[in-house]
């Protein structure tokens, strides 16, 4: 120890090789310094001995270097191999007995190869690829290496006689393409997996080769997977199992869709793996984070235990149980559990590198809670929904008993089973919509359901489940197991299907069902509800086999004795999306829709199927999609029921409606409407216009003569430049109500965008007739007519000034319903106001209500005591459109002339000063001619009274008349000078 | 010591010193043998069939034929059949069947001169298409052999007349992953590394790496091509990433020098494409492993994807000669089980542990 600094202090200087100094050669400057390089340079020194032997300093520095850099080269020594001294006594004999072991098994295999060989040998050449063209060369140019040069030199060989005769133009040509791809995209990526099939022809092979085989394309997979190349992991691992079906590769490829997030086909690898080897932990762990991944979060916990089971110390297991809990508790009270986890997904990948090792445990039996006790549980909750809303069923009996089909209980019921079934495996189940909170308890295949139609025939058993204490929190409806309902062998068989089903061998739970189905049958108990959900399961134990066809047939029989319920209708739309017969699953997704439109999954496939559609047969798809059945109001109501949140203020507003409106179904269509609307405007507002139009059509299959929800629409449908659309709707509107402005403005800028130009000029002046005093009316009637002008020479200037216009027009929706909203707030309690606030746009039905509030019998102009020019515009506006002259009089008897230039401000247009003239002619002038003339006189100091009266053409009989009659009429007010000096300024 | 443990361990299994100069050693498929391939001192070529048993080597048998062998191959023949391609000193290349080796099964003059490194694809399941031997020669040739096809290459790689011919050193198939797409890779002494597209007969890539290069491999044969390792005479080896071929930069490459010494041979282990094995110039051995960067590609400046390299780890090093080894062989039938040659006429079987863990 003492040795180096001594003679360091003695040799003063520096070391001959790197010239550092000598006094560097020292423990305590090793010890601090931390620049490698340099260490690395004394380390060096010290080494080569030129300054002495210090083996202690050397491994000093060696250690400090490691600290620093433990990779560091410099630090690399000759190791001698490893011996078994370097084991411990167990490695070693492991190591030596396995290679023992692996010699003996080849030597047995190799003798087993013996005796096959001969049979095999002849079939060896038919497989081979052909030989390779004649003699070609390429010239390698060795002493240029200059790479401009080099591409000018490559050349391709013109091929072989020989060859021409195994010619494949296809393939020819798609290479070319491939070729000039390459060429366009210069860099040259390898990372194609097009050219690689996706089987392999083992014809001719013995066992072993195809074993080594698919060994050898599974460890691909697992290089691919590794490099991160998941796509190529997968194709590796389908052509390892097309060579032999093994465990291994189903389960890696389970692990590379899950990293793709293709979680409906991990599913069915994982399901394949425990098939195989049932109790495949790592099936286990992956099939939940499949489940988790689509919020089947039950599910997820019950793969999660069993794994725990085996492995109490499982990590990842641990942790995954640990988030799916937390979510499940999340999804409880909120119910909706949107978020993805994202970040046990990467936890998920941490863990997932040993890809390889199979651990394989025997199987452990279900773990999951005995099923009793979930059923009371669903049947607790039951009870709590049942009495919440239980005063409105009651309510609705009327129409219940009247729709007896097409059972809003039944659909309800089916709807809320769907929900909780299939808690492990349906394809159905993993692709659903995570908005549902309830699924936690869900685990079996519809065990289900007191159909509302037995319900309301059998009263007693209604009250024995509304007698059912409140559940903990679930707020709907959970699925009842009323088996009991059944007679037990049918019941028995069902659930037998059910447990099959969930153990994933759909097979033998299409055996079961068939059975019930038939016992239910032969048995003579009336109960389609029951036979349907028969129908619908067994409909999804052949989605999950592929049968689709049996699919459909299963679920249109389910359909037939239960139209309208979600379930089966979401598993014929997909087996139909899955024999690509798209336009029938539009209509059922549709459907679906209709029923209950928050089911994310429907959704999105009709958007998908849109897209295929749209591309098939271009943008008259639709016209080829049959007719989309309506959906009776009765079978759409539970959705209303579901949603606590949103309807615990529309219950309390709906009772009071009751009081108002008589028919119940009346009332019930009037709420929904209403809500439908509100969602709609409030899609609006978040500009989701697709959403916003399918709730509006929504609305309109409830009320079809709702002018708003028409032109509320009809600006969704310009917003998203369907013009046709737009203007069909426009039209409807029209015939509604003649003298919507909106309607007219909207259906000009719908004709804009189909450049129908002079269509759009004649509404925005019938528009400007109605009302002169819409801006974006007249700016746009400017650029309509320019446009007209242009037409032909700028189209893409035409393109812009259409959009500048759609963003005004935005901001004017918006404010609409910003007002909406206010208004509402305002008068909650005034039903009345409630459904002005859903009519939802200013125009002019929405002012007679909102006019009409103030001045309690709205329809009587009589009462109409305007105070200023709004209230006055309001009534005017409302009496035009209701052509009520004789209002229209009152109306004028109650505002002072003097007043009345004030009062109509701008709004005086064509009609309005007819209908006054008229009101002033037939009402006013016998009782009151003095009137009739102070009107007359301060009607024509109205703004814009000039440009109507010009625009007045066959009107012009009647002013006349007025005024000649105005003139028999002898007042102490006015003379016939008078008289005759007012008609001039009337032109006449 | 535990951490030490941790890390894969080279085991020298067994050695035998014979009494010849070993060029190529290997593995027979699907068997727990291997063909050692060399010269006698009286300058006939050996090939030696040995078996590793009860951890011992037996000898099987023994074939002298009269040129020195210099390499060879299974890379082109049937599982069934497991013949052997060798090339010799003389630039001949032979198929034999070791079964029956009075007479080679394929026999052709390849070149004028020794024949320095041989491969073979398309036979033991490895490769789609036809099975095809090529051959590097020092006269400066590549050729391209179908075992169906007398007399004549199928494909031949030369330089153009007029330059120089260089020798070249090793030879290396791969990018078999449909029946339609091959690529060969050549080094040469020089230090220029060329890979030849056999589908369109070009060259497609060039690249000098400044010393002669020793070895070439592919990860694998019979993927999309997905990495290369070169290496030199002076120590240095270079790992190429071959998805992305970059118009004027080529491949991305990660490069790592080891020893002062030449490296010999660098061989993937068949069970995972990212370990491979370097063995060099004084008597060590070198694992390593490949790990991939983040992303295996970016845009460069003018938005065109260029490749990104990966880095490299030792694994684990060992000395078990003092003179250097020429060639390596991973069994592809067990993992971590190879046997390897070196200049002092002594052939070893090593195991390497761990590596599923690595």
């Amino acid at each position: 120890m003492s040795t180096a600094p001594a003679c360091s202090l003695m040799n003063q200087g520096t070391t001959k090789t790197y010239e550092l100094p000598v006094e560097h050669l020292d423990y305590s400057f090793v010890e601090k310094c931390t620049d490698v390089k340099y260490l690395e340079k004394i380390l060096i020194v010290l080494r080569s001995g030129e300054e002495g032997l210090y083996p202690d300093l050397i491994s000093f520095c060696e250690k400090k270097i490691e600290k620093l850099d433990p990779k560091n080269r410099i630090l690399r020594t000759n190791n001698p191999p490893a011996t078994a001294a370097s084991f411990t006594k167990e490695e070693w004999q492991e190591i030596t007995s396995d290679i023992k072991s692996w010699t003996d098994e080849m030597k047995q295999k190799e003798n087993e190869a013996k005796y096959r060989k001969p049979e095999v040998e002849c079939l060896d050449s038919e497989n081979h690829a052909p030989i390779r063209g004649a003699n070609a060369s390429v010239l390698s140019h060795q002493n240029g290496f200059d790479k401009k040069k080099s591409t000018d030199r490559k050349r391709v060989i013109p091929r072989d006689y020989r060859e021409w005769d195994k010619f494949d133009v296809e393939k020819e040509c798609a290479k070319i393409d491939e070729g000039k791809q390459k060429i366009s995209s210069n860099t040259i990526s390898n990372d194609g997996i097009s050219g690689i099939g996706k089987g392999i022809d083992t014809t001719g092979m013995t066992d072993q080769e195809k074993m080594v085989l698919a060994d050898r394309e599974k460890d691909k997979g697992n290089e691919a997977f590794r490099a991160g190349d998941h796509k190529e992991a997968v194709l590796y691992y389908t052509r390892s199992i097309s060579v032999i079906p093994n465990v291994t590769a189903f389960n890696n490829r389970a692990q590379a869709e899950i990293k793709l997030q293709n979680w409906k086909k991990a599913l069915n690898d994982v399901e394949k793996v425990l098939e195989l080897e049932p109790g495949n932990l790592k099936a286990h762990l992956r099939r939940a984070t499949v489940h988790k991944h689509s919020a089947n979060y039950q599910a997820a916990t019950d793969d999660l235990k069993r794994v725990l089971q085996a492995e109490p110390d499982n990590p990842i297991a641990k942790n995954l149980l640990q988030e799916v809990e937390q979510k499940l508790k999340d999804s409880q009270p909120i119910g909706k559990m949107k978020k993805k986890g994202k970040r046990m997904l990467i936890k998920e990948i941490e863990g997932s590198d040993d890809e390889k090792e199979g651990t394989f445990t025997n199987e452990n039996k279900d773990s999951s809670k005995p099923v009793g006790g979930r059923t009371s549980k669903a049947k607790a909750a039951m009870g709590n929904s049942q009495k919440k809303c239980s005063h409105k069923r009651e309510s609705q009996t009327n129409e219940k008993n009247r729709a007896k089909g097409k059972d809003t209980g039944g659909a309800a019921a089916q709807k809320n089973t769907k929900k909780d079934s299939d808690g492990n495996s349906t394809a159905l189940k993993e692709t659903e919509p995570s908005k549902y909170g309830h699924e936690t308890k869900g685990g079996n295949v519809e065990n289900v359901t007191i159909p509302m139609a037995s319900k309301s025939q059998d009263p007693p058993r209604i009250d024995s489940s509304q007698m059912f204490p409140p559940g903990s929190s679930s707020e709907t409806e959970k699925g009842k197991n009323n088996t009991w309902a059944l007679p037990p062998a049918v019941a028995k068989l069902k659930s037998e299907g059910n447990k099959l089903f969930k153990n994933g061998q759909f097979g033998d739970a299409v055996i079961k069902y068939t059975k019930a189905i038939t016992e239910l049958i032969e048995s003579g108990v009336d109960c389609p509800a029951e036979l349907s959900i028969l129908h619908s399961n067994q409909a999804a134990c052949y989605l999950k086999d592929g049968n689709c066809t049996e699919c459909i047939k299963d679920c249109t029989r389910a359909l037939e004795l239960q139209p309208f319920s979600v379930k089966p209708l979401l598993r014929r739309a997909m087996a139909y999306e899955a024999l690509e017969r798209y336009r029938q699953a539009y209509v059922d997704y549709k459907t679906v829709l209709q029923v209950d439109s928050r089911i994310q999954l429907a959704n999105d496939s009709v958007n998908r199927i849109t897209k295929t559609l749209i591309e098939e047969d271009g943008t008259k798809w639709r016209e080829k999609v049959s007719p989309i059945p309506v959906v009776p109001f009765s079978a759409q109501l539970h959705r209303w029921e579901k949603d606590p949140i949103s309807s615990a203020g529309n219950e309390t507003q709906t009772t009071k409606e009751n009081q108002y409106t008589s028919p119940d179904h009346g009332k019930n269509a009037e709420d929904n409407f209403i809500s439908l609307k509100q969602e709609g405007n409030s899609f609006v507002k978040k500009t989701q216009y697709k959403e916003a139009i399918a709730k509006y059509s929504e609305c309109l299959k409830l009320k079809s003569n709702e002018c708003t929800v028409y032109t509320n629409r009809a600006f969704c449908f310009l917003k998203l430049n369907q013009y046709k659309e737009a203007e069909e709707d426009c039209n409807s509107a029209l015939q509604l109500e003649p003298t919507n402005v909106k309607a007219f403005y909207r259906r000009a800028l719908a004709y804009k965008g189909l450049k129908c130009y002079t269509s759009s000029i004649e509404d925005l002046n019938k528009l400007l007739k109605l009302d002169s005093n819409v801006a974006e009316a007249q700016k746009e009637l400017l650029e309509v007519s320019e446009l007209l002008k242009q037409e032909g020479k700028e189209t893409s200037n035409h393109e812009k000034v259409r959009k500048d216009i759609l963003i005004q027009e935005d901001s004017d929706e918006e404010e609409e319903n910003a007002t909406v909203t206010a208004s509402g707030q305002e008068t909650p309690t005034d039903p009345k106001a409630l459904q002005v606030d859903s009519a939802g746009s200013e125009d002019p039905s929405t002012r007679r209500g909102a006019f009409g509030n103030s001045n309690p019998p709205p329809e009587k102009g009589s009462n109409l005591k305007p105070t200023n020019a709004y209230e006055f515009g309001q009534a005017l506006s409302l009496l035009r459109a209701k052509k009520d002259i004789r209002a229209c009089a009152e109306l004028l008897k109650n505002v002072e002339p003097k007043d009345l230039p004030s009062m109509m401000s701008n709004k005086l247009e064509g009609d309005v000063f007819t209908m006054i003239i008229q009101a002033l002619k037939g009402h006013l002038l016998e009782k009151d001619p003095n009137l009739v003339y102070q009107h007359l006189v301060h009607l024509c100091k109205t703004e814009r009274f000039k440009m109507v009266s010009v625009l007045v053409g066959k009107e012009r009989e009647q002013v006349q008349q007025l005024f000649s009659c105005l003139l028999q009429t002898k007042s102490d007010d006015f003379t016939s000078e008078d008289v005759q000096n007012l008609a001039k300024n009337y032109d006449i | 010591m535990s951490s030490a443990l941790e890390k894969p361990q080279i085991v020298s299994h067994i050695q035998k010193s014979l009494n010849y100069t070993l060029f190529d050693c290997k593995w027979i498929p699907c068997s727990a043998k291997f063909v050692c391939m060399g010269n006698f001192a009286r300058g006939t070529g050996v090939l030696q069939i040995y078996e590793v048993s009860h951890g011992e080597l037996v000898l099987l048998k023994e074939i002298e034929k009269s040129k020195p062998f210099k390499c060879g191959t299974f890379g082109a023949t049937s599982l069934q059949q497991r013949h052997l391609s060798t090339g010799d000193f003389d630039g001949n290349l032979h198929i034999w069947n070791l079964e029956a080796p009075d007479m080679p099964v394929y026999s052709v003059k390849a070149h004028k001169e020794i024949i320095n490194s041989i491969d073979g694809v398309g036979g033991l399941g490895i490769g789609e298409g036809a099975p095809e031997v090529v051959t590097g020669s020092r006269d400066g040739m590549v050729k391209v052999w179908d075992p169906r096809q007398k007399d004549t290459p199928v494909a031949n790689m030369q330089p153009a007349d007029g330059d120089s011919r260089r020798d070249c050193w090793t030879v290396a198939f791969g990018h078999a992953y449909s029946s339609q797409e091959r690529c060969v890779c050549a080094g040469y002494d020089n230090g220029d590394i060329k890979l030849f597209d056999l589908r369109t007969m070009s060259l497609r890539w060039e690249k000098n790496i400044r010393n002669g290069v020793c070895c070439v491999e592919f990860d694998r044969k019979d993927i999309n091509m997905n990495k290369l390792v070169a290496t030199s005479l002076e120590g240095k080896f270079h790992v190429f990433d071959m998805r992305t071929q970059h118009p004027t930069k080529g491949f991305a490459a990660v490069s790592e020098k080891v020893y002062k010494s030449t490296i010999w041979q660098g061989r993937h282990l068949p069970q995972n494409r990212d370990i491979f094995m370097t063995a060099g110039g004084a008597g060590s051995l070198h694992l390593w492993k490949y790990e991939y960067p983040a992303q295996r590609s970016k845009k460069d400046s003018e938005n065109t994807d260029m490749g990104v390299a990966g880095t490299v780890t030792l694994l684990q090093n060992v000395t078990v000669s003092t003179q250097p080894i020429g060639s390596l062989d991973w069994s592809p039938d067990k993992q971590g089980l190879c046997v390897c040659t070196a200049f002092d006429q002594t052939v070893r079987v090593l195991i390497a542990t761990k590596l599923n863990r690595v």
